[in-house]
């Protein structure tokens, strides 16, 4: 049943930039680094999620995070998750549901029926936590229910579950009026988060060590804003193929120095090619923006085959976690944790002001428009992954909404001189369909004629333009 | 079947066939009507408010047609469904709709809900996950939060005495509607489940207080009543999230069998728990809403450190219920892309085990398209556990 014969492997994605071709061994390290120290017994692992601003903490408690999406990721792009999919449909999971946490929860049962690292597992497989830290939160509901699934197999295994909501965004009020509330209730969470740990360590937190890496962190999200923002240079210099990598000191290593240089090398990286004129493609005819939707891990090459057609990818909104602490207007405090909890709120309502300015906006719609006009996008790209309803549902009406603005028809606009002109400002999109991890899901060919026929409509528009 | 049982009967069938008939010619008069699709939504607001609370149903046999051009089809399809049935004006006599923190499916698709509907009030309660203290107290300032949005849009402030009046009606309907479940005791069952199935669905779509005279006629005329209308058969307990249609029951029923109780969103999940009268009233829907409702979607803590102790916790009610009413076997009833409960099948299904409950697992569609495969593997359970 789970012995299923691996895919075969893919050839290997060819990088834009030297800092994305640095990851993998990155990833593998710190895999490796979870199972050495389950082996030597240096640390506490624990099992957890990204996108919780709890980094901070979990690195002042010297405890190691086991990046259970990550590795779900790493059995994808090695083709390699099927016989744990498998193993969880065995148990009387449908194929409907998240197919990380269907993964993780096939690997953790098998690892415990076995007593040991099922075989061949990728990367030396994924070591087994003291405890597991969730987030039923207002993103996801599989990081609610992922690690108690999981929990029936090793019932010795301790749960803290974090409820980090944010206030949703609602047009006709303020969110201003609850993040009060909201506020005092994230900072409770988060603090009893520390409590937990300090219970599972036997250790106190170290407030001055927190206070340092919260420090750190805070200028890992300006360094990366401003990193990013380099991309916006004609030829961009990096895409999202290579985003795709570099989410990974982002999302899975934030808190670091590591972190830190990452970044400073990658923006040095990309400021002297930008310095050279070298974009990510050789020639670049498309601007494209990955407007939503995790990539299909197996099938990163699709952006080498893009590329090929002349498309650059300047911006993604996937994994694009962090956003310029200065423009947030964070409340000042010296409370570590109060300031994580103003940060997370920052980070969810960062949209909310301007998309309320623009009638019929919203702000992962505004987020759109902003970066199509910041980045100079030609067309927009979505994934649709059918197991994911988290990052996935909500994209067709956005483009739809985004379709009213960037019309298919030519439209009078007024010029810098203050004059109408008519413009052609038509932004078309491709839906692509498969999944994160399950590549039964995915069709090469499909895939790679929905592109083609894209990239002819691209220069339909640009003719149309120039007409 | 005496006249007057005929008549209520009759009544009931006529509303259940017209689904929002009433609702609708009172909104006709003036009154508004607030939509709600999940169990969440603390309705007591909506009634203090002054307002209709109407639980919106999705159709099984209507094709999601203009609704997928907005909503990918990878959301729950009752999710879709419902979404489907309001695009195309079903349920036009709404003056908003009220959507809480209840799985992805929601949480996701609120921007397209309240962008693609004319309605002038929509609201979004943010029901935490977890159960403690300190989510109990965000709880109650999330719910000061909807009680004001009720008061900026019907323009009227909801006094302490307006919410603890629409607790004590909201829980009058519950303790009514629990009384009907008590039919389903007798061996055969002196309310059949599509009967139930019809009461109920109507019951959520009155202003409460006429469903809860409703609710009294028909258990007037059930307590009259000395014949069953279903033959013996498997005693069948119906568990899953928002079935709001009957056809498990009917197919149950049609294979030699009954359902005679559920733990669902529509039955006894959500109409049994209530609301403590005494108090300060918010304090109280914020226990009962985080606390008593027993939905995978709240996260709570296995204290127990075995799974036997956690699925105790968790599904106790379910056992409960199959004691009382004496089930032979159960049917676990679920939609595709439903991630609250189909991460918990694996747990589920030990449960059952742990109870030798023989357990029907089915993951639908929420279509009548597939009701024959659905029929097939009802008949051959029953014939299993005849």
């Amino acid at each position: 049943m789970t012995e299923e014969k691996k895919e075969k492997k893919p050839h290997k994605r060819m990088t834009a930039t030297r800092a994305a071709a640095s990851i993998g061994p990155m990833v593998k390290e710190f895999i490796a680094g979870t199972n050495r120290a389950r082996k030597e017994g240096t640390h506490k692992l624990a099992y957890t999620f990204i996108v919780c601003h709890h980094e901070e903490i979990l690195r002042a408690m010297d405890v190691l995070p086991v990046w259970t999406e990550n590795f779900a990721g790493v059995c994808g792009a090695k083709r390699d998750a099927e016989r744990f999919l498998q193993r969880a449909e065995s148990l009387g999971l449908s194929r409907s549901l998240c197919t990380y946490a269907l993964c993780g929860i096939g690997y953790d049962q098998w690892r415990e029926e076995l007593g040991e690292t099922p075989p061949d597992a990728p990367w030396g497989g994924q070591a087994r936590p003291d405890f597991m830290i969730e987030t039923g939160q207002i993103l996801c509901d599989p990081r609610s229910k992922w690690y108690q699934a999981s929990q029936q197999f090793m019932p010795d295994i301790p749960i803290y579950n974090i409820d980090l909501p944010y206030p949703l965004f609602q047009r006709d009020r303020d969110h201003r009026e609850v993040l009060g509330y909201y506020h005092r209730y994230i900072v409770k969470e988060l603090r009893g988060l520390i409590a937990f740990l300090e219970k599972q360590t036997g250790r106190k937190m170290n407030y001055d060590r927190l206070s340092e890496l919260v420090d750190l962190s805070d200028r890992i999200w300006n360094l990366v804003h401003e990193t990013y923002e380099l991309r916006r240079a004609k030829p961009s210099p990096m895409g999202t193929g290579d985003a795709m990598n570099t989410m990974v000191p982002m999302n899975f290593m934030m808190a670091t120095q590591e972190c830190y240089n990452f970044f400073s090398d990658l923006k040095k990286e990309l400021e002297e090619k930008i310095a050279r004129g070298e974009g990510e493609v050789e020639e670049e005819k498309y601007r494209l923006m990955w407007g939503g939707g995790l990539p299909a891990w197996y099938a990163l090459n699709d952006f080498n085959y893009f590329n090929g057609k002349g498309a650059s990818f300047p911006v993604e909104t996937t994994y694009r976690m962090v956003m310029p602490l200065d423009e947030m207007d964070l409340p000042r405090t010296n409370d570590p944790v109060e300031h994580l909890a103003w940060r997370w709120l920052g980070y969810w309502t960062f949209w909310y002001d301007k998309a309320r300015r623009r009638p019929g906006s919203e702000p992962d719609v505004e987020r759109l428009i902003n970066w199509v006009e910041d980045y100079d996008i030609d067309g927009i790209v979505v994934h649709q992954a059918f197991s994911c309803r988290t990052w996935h549902v909500g994209l067709i009406w956005q483009l739809n909404q985004l379709a009213k603005i960037y019309k298919p028809i030519p439209v009078l606009m007024i010029g810098t001189a203050g004059q109408k002109e008519k413009t052609n400002r038509e932004v078309p999109s491709l839906i692509l369909e498969s999944d994160i991890i399950d590549i039964t899901s995915y069709s090469e060919i499909d895939t790679r004629n929905k592109i083609d026929a894209f990239i002819e409509t691209l220069e339909s528009v640009r003719a149309n333009r120039a007409a | 079947m005496s006249d007057k049982e005929k008549s209520i009967m009759a009544e009931v069938e006529r509303q259940y066939g017209n689904y929002g008939v009433r609702t609708r010619e009172l909104c006709a008069e003036g009154a508004k009507a607030i939509g709600y699709i999940c169990s969440f939504v603390p309705l007591e607001f909506i009634t203090a408010a002054g307002c209709i609370p109407f639980r919106i149903r999705g159709d099984i046999r209507e094709p999601i047609t203009r609704g997928d051009s907005l909503l990918e089809t990878i959301v729950c399809p009752f999710v879709r469904s419902c979404f489907d049935l309001c695009v195309k004006d079903r349920y036009d006599f709404l003056s908003g709709i009220v959507i809480p923190h209840g799985c992805d499916s929601m949480v996701r698709s609120y921007s397209v809900w309240s962008y693609s509907l004319n309605f002038p009030y929509f609201h979004f309660v943010n029901t935490p996950t977890v159960v403690k203290e300190s989510s109990h107290e965000f709880f109650k300032e999330e719910l000061r939060s909807y009680q004001k949005s009720l008061e900026d849009f019907t323009g009227k402030a909801i006094t302490a005495e307006d919410l603890q009046k629409a607790v004590r009606l909201h829980n009058d309907n519950r303790l009514k509607t629990k009384a009907l479940y008590e039919f389903r005791k007798a061996d055969p069952p002196l309310v059949s489940a599509a009967e139930l199935h019809k009461i109920l669905t109507v019951g959520a779509s009155l202003p409460v207080a006429e469903a809860n005279a409703l609710l009294d006629e028909v258990l007037a005329e059930l307590g009259r009543r000395t014949e069953a209308p279903v033959k013996k058969g498997p005693r069948i307990l119906l568990d899953g999230a928002c079935v709001d249609h009957s056809a498990i029951a009917d197919i149950v029923a049609e294979s030699g069998g009954e359902v005679v109780v559920d733990t669902t969103c529509m039955g006894t999940r959500d109409l049994w728990p209530l609301a403590d009268e005494d108090g300060d009233p918010v304090a109280s829907l914020a226990r009962r809403y985080l606390d008593r409702l027993n939905c995978p979607k709240t996260y709570r803590e296995n204290t127990t450190g075995t799974f036997a102790g956690d699925a105790e916790a968790r599904f106790g009610d379910i056992g409960a219920r199959a004691k009382e009413f004496t089930v032979n076997g159960a049917i676990l009833y679920l939609y595709k892309y439903c991630d609250p409960f189909g991460f918990e099948v694996p747990a589920r299904k030990a449960y059952y085990e742990s109870l030798d409950i023989p357990l029907l697992c089915l993951e639908d569609t929420y279509s009548a398209g597939t009701v024959g495969q659905l029929k097939t593997r009802i008949q051959a359970f029953l014939e299993m556990i005849g």
